[in-house]
């Protein structure tokens, strides 16, 4: 397979080298997940480092060795380099404890993109669940920096509970935005809750698609995955039209530990997003 | 008559060892105090005894991509702005010049092979490509193969047509040493007095040789078929009927010379300071895919021997062209369960002759 873009990664001698990045805030989404916004400590290195929605850096945190993480800001200068973590085990949790002026180790950012340019002149369609919001978030606001090369944009976001949710601040005014429609529905409320009930499907009730025009964009559980894909192409998507990205145990981000291993594919150089033609044909 | 081919007298051997020896490191099969034959690196070609006869229970993945090493080691301090520092300082190995010598074919070809997952895919990995330059591969011919090897059949061995810097066939009294890769040229041409330039009734012997080895495997294993009916269709009964028997051990994928799947951990050594180590790991670890929270997308307790034959007989026949089994047969050795490499193709293939249905493997 061949890559679709090229994927900029910043290329050192060593490719296990992780560089020193500064936290410049935390910003907590929730309970469970914090947006971390970072610098390369070295300022030389902010000009190196550039990405593309749906890329992830591998993240080393002090003792504790390194995860991959997407990035969920926008490419470009001035937003900064964020990451939004939620808490799952030992490297989150301890990265959890960590605040501005703490050091993290990152290095990348590694894997094939979201196809930014084929997806111009369509409608996008977000489905996102949980934290799989992140990816999706840096490919969003990337369209919206260029508003004028995209057709109508909608994002379904399905979470467990109102605790859940990631990115609340910003769903509101993404709501409000011209051409952009945003939905969210949690599978149990509570008490505080108003919004909807169900899983993301049901959201796609609510909206109008005009199937042939638009491509779709899916990242979250994979349980949830498999569902979303299948009912878009029941809607009318075309395989090669729906992307998703796919999660797996990694360790070296760079195609040589095998561990991202899924049927004769390197999820981390390969992926980690894919089309859905791309995965039937696996 | 090739230009390049040589004669060498066995009792020539150890003195052009050791001449060998002086300005590069010698590795070569050396039986140990426990009658285990291991590549090894040779420091006294009298006390440690060379031998050449028997299989190296090891092969020579570990010289190059050693079980465990240290790839960085790290600080944590405070830093003045009341949040924390974190460097790291890469410890690359140095590069050492090195003759492995008595190498089989097979083991060589294991080498090639770890050649294109660590230096010709996208990304190179540094300290593979350390250990790797200046090597030079003296090779030895099997003359006889030993049980449970299948080198025929996947066609790197029992001798081979390149790869080597020199090799040797055993014809008895004397070695006849063939010149391949540049580094063989060169040995011939510093230490000439060691090498006679070989006659006809040499390379007749030679070829007679090579042909006898060639008829002295004792089992027929069809590699060949079987990653052709792997092609069309998933061997469900067999994996299934493996996988029972698998005891997540790991052994079949340390002895391999072409498994070279690793894990990344950090060590602390105190506070402020650790390492950060890679070791070999294997996919038929039940934990190798595991991730937060305990989610598994694959299922560790099937998919464990679906991963390693598929990997080897399928999707490295898609991306390199080959199979990755270079048919060394020390996973027929290892594996206390029978799950073995040779034991998989046999399996698929008489279910694949007799147009079996899967069920059938139960
Ligand atoms: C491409 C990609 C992008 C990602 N993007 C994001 C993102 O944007 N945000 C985000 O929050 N997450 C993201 N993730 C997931 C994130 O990488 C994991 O949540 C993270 O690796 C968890 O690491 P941890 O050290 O905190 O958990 P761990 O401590 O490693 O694991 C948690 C639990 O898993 C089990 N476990 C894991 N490995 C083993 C093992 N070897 N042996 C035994 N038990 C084990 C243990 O039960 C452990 O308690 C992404 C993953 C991928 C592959
Ligand atoms: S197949 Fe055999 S050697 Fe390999 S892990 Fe399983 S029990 Fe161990
Ligand atoms: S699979 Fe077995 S026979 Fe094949 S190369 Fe590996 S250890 Fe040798
Ligand atoms: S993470 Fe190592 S091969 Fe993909």
């Amino acid at each position: 397979m061949t890559p679709r873009s090229n994927a900029t990664a910043t290329y050192t001698a060593n490719p296990y080298l992780p560089l020193p990045a500064r936290i410049r805030e935390v910003r907590p989404e929730n309970p469970r997940v914090k947006t971390f916004v970072l610098e390369p400590a070295d300022a030389g290195a902010e000009a190196a480092f550039s990405f593309e929605p749906g890329q992830f850096v591998m993240v080393s945190v002090p003792h504790q060795g390194e995860a991959p993480i997407s990035i969920s800001s926008p490419p470009g200068r001035g937003s900064g380099l964020t990451l939004t973590v939620r808490r799952a085990g030992r490297l989150t949790g301890a990265m959890h404890t960590l605040g501005p002026g703490d050091t993290v180790g990152i290095r990348g950012p590694y894997g094939r993109p979201f196809p930014m340019a084929e997806l111009e002149g369509r409608d996008l369609l977000f489905v996102a669940g949980g934290i799989g919001l992140a990816p999706l978030r840096s490919a969003l606001l990337a369209c919206l920096a260029a508003r004028e090369r995209y057709g109508a944009l909608t994002v379904l976001y399905g979470c467990r509970t109102p605790s859940d949710i990631c990115f609340s601040r910003e769903l509101d005014g993404w709501n409000a935005g011209e051409g952009l429609r945003c939905r969210v529905t949690v599978d149990r409320g509570d008490a505080a809750w108003q919004g909807r009930v169900g899983l993301v499907t049901t959201l796609f009730d609510e909206v109008d698609l005009r199937p042939e025009r638009t491509s779709a964009l899916v990242c979250g559980p994979e349980v949830m995955i498999r569902v979303v894909l299948d009912r878009l192409e029941e809607m009318g998507l075309a395989p090669e039209t729906i992307f998703t990205t796919l999660e797996r145990h990694m360790k070296c981000g760079i195609g040589l530990c095998g561990h991202c291993h899924h049927d004769g594919r390197l999820v981390c150089t390969d992926g980690p997003v894919f089309s859905k033609a791309e995965l039937a044909s696996g | 008559m090739p230009q390049d081919a040589f004669i060498l007298e066995k009792d020539h051997l150890v003195p052009l060892l050791r001449r060998l020896g002086r300005d590069r490191r010698l590795v070569a099969p050396v039986r140990n105090g426990y009658g285990d034959t291991l590549y090894a690196p040779v420091t006294d070609l009298e006390e440690d005894g060379l031998d050449l006869e028997a299989r190296p229970q090891n092969s020579l993945k570990g010289f190059f991509f050693p079980q465990r090493e240290r790839l960085f080691s790290y600080t944590v301090a405070p830093d003045t702005g009341g949040g924390h520092r974190y460097a790291f300082e890469t410890h690359l190995p140095e590069e050492r010049p090195t003759v492995y010598f008595g190498v089989r074919s097979c083991d060589l070809f294991g080498v090639l092979y770890c050649d294109l997952v660590f230096l010709k895919g996208r990304r190179r990995d540094a300290y593979y490509q350390r250990r790797r330059a200046g090597a030079v591969f003296a090779t030895l011919a099997c003359h006889h193969p030993f049980a449970g090897c299948f080198c025929n059949a996947t066609r790197t061995g029992p001798s081979l047509e390149l790869g080597f810097d020199l090799q040797l066939f055993d014809l008895g009294d004397r070695f006849y040493v063939e010149t391949g890769k540049p580094g063989g040229a060169e040995i011939v041409a510093r230490w000439p007095a060691f090498f006679q330039p070989a006659g006809e009734p040499d390379r007749q012997a030679q070829f007679q040789a090579a042909l006898e080895a060639r008829g002295l495997f004792e089992r027929k294993i069809h590699v060949d078929l079987a990653v052709g009916l792997l092609a069309g269709r998933e061997p469900e009964g067999v994996v299934r009927r493996l996988s029972e028997r698998c005891q997540d051990c790991g052994g079949c994928a340390f002895v391999c010379p072409t498994c070279t799947c690793f894990t990344i951990t950090d060590q602390p050594l105190d506070e402020h300071h650790g390492e950060r180590v890679r070791t070999w790991d294997a996919c038929t670890f039940s934990g190798f895919t595991r991730m937060a929270g305990d989610a598994n997308p694959v299922d560790g307790a099937t998919e464990r021997v679906r991963r390693r034959f598929l990997h080897k007989l399928r999707h490295d026949v898609a991306r390199h062209g080959r199979p990755s089994c270079v048919g060394c047969g020390r996973c027929l050795g290892i594996c206390f369960g029978g799950v073995d490499m040779a034991r998989f193709v046999e399996m698929v293939c008489s279910f694949g002759n007799h147009h079996a249905t899967d069920e059938d493997a139960r």
